[in-house]
């Protein structure tokens, strides 16, 4: 089983060109023993960084997670309300936030220097984004666990925060705007060095897709959260609650087509790495990718369907664009992606009936099992729901009802978070040349989170069809003035999403144990391929 | 390979069943853009975000008129408010009730001012679960017809700081 | 025409007959996904009309 990695065979054909020459300091490169591909050390000190930062956000949003959800499981009702509104405020940034932003910046820095034969443009930039990052999300935390800023991660004003919330978040945005800066600089100098020839690589294309919503993204987020600080600071007397909502969507939802835009690079790299799998046509995946960047969005505009102060031709213009584009490039991915694996597992000789070659997939390799559900569960469940809520009419029936989480935990838990913690089981083989433990153990998690999750998103979007709200302490209404309640359908729901936050739970914990076991004491990889999965 | 440089020749326009999926899915979101402007002219329920800024002491002076004028009952200390057919109603979302209670007729229209006077709201009308954002310093006119007699609450599903869970408000129609 | 370009034209077409691929699982997959989506989305449109009626 000499090939771990399946990248050999089409080798040939970027070599046939030319043999371009990296631009790394000698002595720091190494050639990754496994792939062959080379590694700038100054880049892999920065992803290891940012990947061990981010599954702290990780774990910490992870155990508010669980403290929320058997909150709102009626049958537990497990905190009390001043808690529950502070651990879903924590539990927001965290996860949101924090985990996918060290993540998507760890990600970048992989896709520009080792993809390109390129070293990291800066090394004094990787430090300035880290330290700005970590020392904004330090502050955002203590400062939610002081009882200051009780006020959801949407902080929608009038509800005000202690200015340090704002300040971290700003901190957190502004480090994130220098790591993308780092990763421009790095393309810069790799095609100024001749590093590569022709055109980058799909999932450099995809990542650079990513990085380019997310300075769009970045300067929404600047430009709402610069006057929401200086107004909790007294400084400015009013900040408008219409304007704010509007501007800050524009951070809030573009920031989750940065992760749908990483995500889709990690199938693709993903699906390359455990099959072998080519993409059929360049021109397609390249170009759905252009259409993420002038389309998404577009999906800002879906928070703010039943609003006041915008009317309906232009929520039904905005929700669109007269085309639902973005949708598109979505779909096309959802056909590319399955495509690629099927074609190359066919070539593979699986040939058999329609679904043959999917049977003979890997599904033993976690790299591949994270990657081909959160495929489904991102198009099956994330994508259909995402597009009926945000549908302008349709929106009536579920704004802020738990039908809102129940999408978005599908796309950016069991997609995105699913799809990273796939990449996680290579990038720590081949990143931090380190093996992993209890691999039988590796090989079930995927389903065990993936399980968890399709339950949890399911309850919650049920649940909100019944009309329960999202970030409510109490669907009782105990001691409220009228006591509406909800009947036992919505009950059940929410019961089918405390079972499924449990198990999510606990294969969130596996994965965390796991990979910080291979972290620290995991077996080392000098000189040799990483064992296969 | 996604993870090399593709062949220097690698533009070309996709075919076979990628092709017909692209058209497949071109054409679903035709029909998905189709539907809105289709609904928002043949449909019953829009949401046109029909709105006046106006002050918070001035939302409140309006609603007190509306109460003196209309009020015809109590329940549970609250008016119950009556607004003539046609006629204007208003709802003041604030920390942590929906005030005053209405009373509607069945099959008649009404122009219901929503408004906040301090934090952002959530109006969910249940078990109708219609839902409707509240923003102080805007008067959010819902051009409002019950279809169905009946008890219905008002469930406040914006975050409104501790005592969020606790906002409920009743409508009554018959 | 020279021989060689010949050959090259015809190892070019052949090398392009190649990329055409048979992908019928995903074409069902996908299938699968569109008429989920078109029931969901659907049922969504007739739940909205039961509701009062709103402008």
């Amino acid at each position: 089983m000499a090939n771990a990695v399946a990248i050999p065979a089409s080798h040939e054909e970027s070599e046939v060109i030319t043999k371009p020459v990296g631009n790394h300091a000698a002595g720091n490169s190494r050639t990754c023993d496994t792939t062959g591909l080379p590694v700038c050390l100054t880049a892999q000190l920065f992803i290891r960084l940012n990947a061990v930062l981010g599954v702290v956000a990780l774990l910490a949003g992870g155990i508010a997670a669980l403290l929320i959800a058997l909150t709102r499981w009626p049958a537990v009702h497990l905190l009390d309300p001043v808690w529950y509104y502070r651990l879903t405020t924590f539990h927001g940034l965290n996860m949101l936030i924090f985990w996918i932003l060290f993540m998507e910046v760890g990600i970048l820095y992989f896709a520009s220097t080792t993809l390109l034969n390129s070293r990291l443009f800066s090394k004094g930039m990787a430090w300035a984004s880290f330290v700005m990052m970590v020392a904004g999300a330090v502050l955002v935390d203590v400062t939610i666990l002081g009882g200051k800023a009780d006020v959801m991660m949407t902080s929608y004003v009038p509800l005000k925060a202690h200015s340090n919330f704002y300040l971290g978040i700003i901190l957190v945005a502004v480090g994130t705007l220098i790591g993308v800066a780092n990763f421009f600089g790095t393309l810069y100098i790799a095609k100024r060095d001749k590093t590569y020839a022709g055109s980058v690589p799909l999932v450099v294309f995809g990542a650079t897709a990513a990085a380019i919503i997310a300075v769009v993204t970045l300067l929404h987020g600047a430009l709402v959260m610069i006057p929401t600080w200086l107004w909790s600071m007294d400084i400015l007397k009013e900040v408008d609650a219409g304007w704010y909502r509007l501007v800050w969507w524009g951070l809030g939802h573009q920031s989750q087509q940065v992760n749908v835009c990483a995500m889709v690079s990690v199938w693709y790299f993903l699906a390359t790495l455990t099959t072998g799998a080519k993409p059929l046509n360049q021109a397609v995946c390249r170009g759905a990718f252009v259409l993420y960047i002038l389309f998404i969005n577009l999906a800002s505009a879906h928070h703010l369907l039943v609003d006041p102060g915008v009317g309906a031709s232009w929520k039904i213009w905005n929700t669109s664009y007269a085309m639902y584009l973005a949708v598109l490039a979505s779909m096309i991915h959802g056909f590319t992606v399955p495509a690629s694996v099927e074609t190359a597992m066919r070539k593979k000789g699986h040939n058999r009936g329609l679904f043959g070659w999917l049977a003979a997939a890997p599904w033993k390799n976690p790299g591949f099992s994270a990657f081909f559900l959160s495929l489904l569960i991102f198009g099956f469940i994330g994508g259909i729901t995402g597009v009926t809520l945000g549908t302008q009419q349709i929106n009536i029936l579920a704004h802020n009802t738990l039908r809102i989480p129940g999408h978005f935990h599908s796309t950016v838990v069991g997609g995105t978070s699913l799809a990273f913690m796939g990449l996680a089981y290579y990038v720590v083989p081949l990143i931090f040349k380190r093996e992993y433990y209890a691999r039988g153990l590796a090989r079930v998690q995927p389903y065990l989170f993936a399980v968890g999750i399709v339950l949890m998103s399911l309850g919650m979007s049920f649940a909100g069809s019944y009309g329960v709200p999202r970030r409510h302490w109490d669907i009782e209404f105990t001691g409220a003035q009228f006591a509406p309640g909800f009947g036992s359908g919505a009950h059940v729901m929410l019961g089918l999403m405390g079972v499924g936050a449990v198990i999510a739970f606990v294969g969130l914990l596996t994965f965390i144990l796991l990979t910080v076991a291979a972290v620290f004491f995991g077996k080392k990889i000098e000189n040799r391929a990483m064992t296969p999965w | 390979m996604s993870i090399h440089a593709p062949e220097a020749n690698w533009f070309k326009p996709p075919s076979g069943a990628e092709r017909t999926w692209i058209g497949l899915a071109l054409a679903w979101c035709l029909v998905l853009s189709i539907m809105m402007p289709y609904w928002h002219f043949k449909g019953k329920q829009n949401s046109t975000g029909d709105s006046y800024r106006v002050t918070p002491a001035a939302f409140a002076a309006r609603v007190e008129q509306f109460v003196k004028t209309n009020k015809v009952a109590e329940i549970n200390g609250v008016p119950v408010v009556e607004p003539s057919p046609g006629g204007d109603a208003y709802l003041q979302g604030q920390m942590w009730r929906w005030y005053p209670a209405l009373k509607l007729r069945v099959n008649q229209t009404y122009r219901l001012h929503i408004s906040s006077t301090d934090l952002q709201h959530g109006f969910s009308l249940q078990p109708m679960n219609m839902n409707f954002q509240v923003l102080p310093g805007y008067d959010h006119v819902l051009t409002i017809t019950p279809t169905m007699k009946g008890e219905y609450s008002i469930v406040c599903n914006e975050f409104c700081g501790i005592g969020h869970h606790l906002m409920t408000g009743k409508i009554i129609v018959e | 025409m020279p021989e060689n370009e010949e050959k090259a034209a015809e190892v070019f077409a052949h090398e392009h007959e190649e990329e055409e691929h048979k992908t019928p699982g995903t074409v069902v997959l996908t299938l699968a996904l569109l008429i989920s989506f078109a029931v969901y989305y659907f049922a969504n449109w007739k739940a909205l009309a039961d509701v009062w009626h709103v402008r």
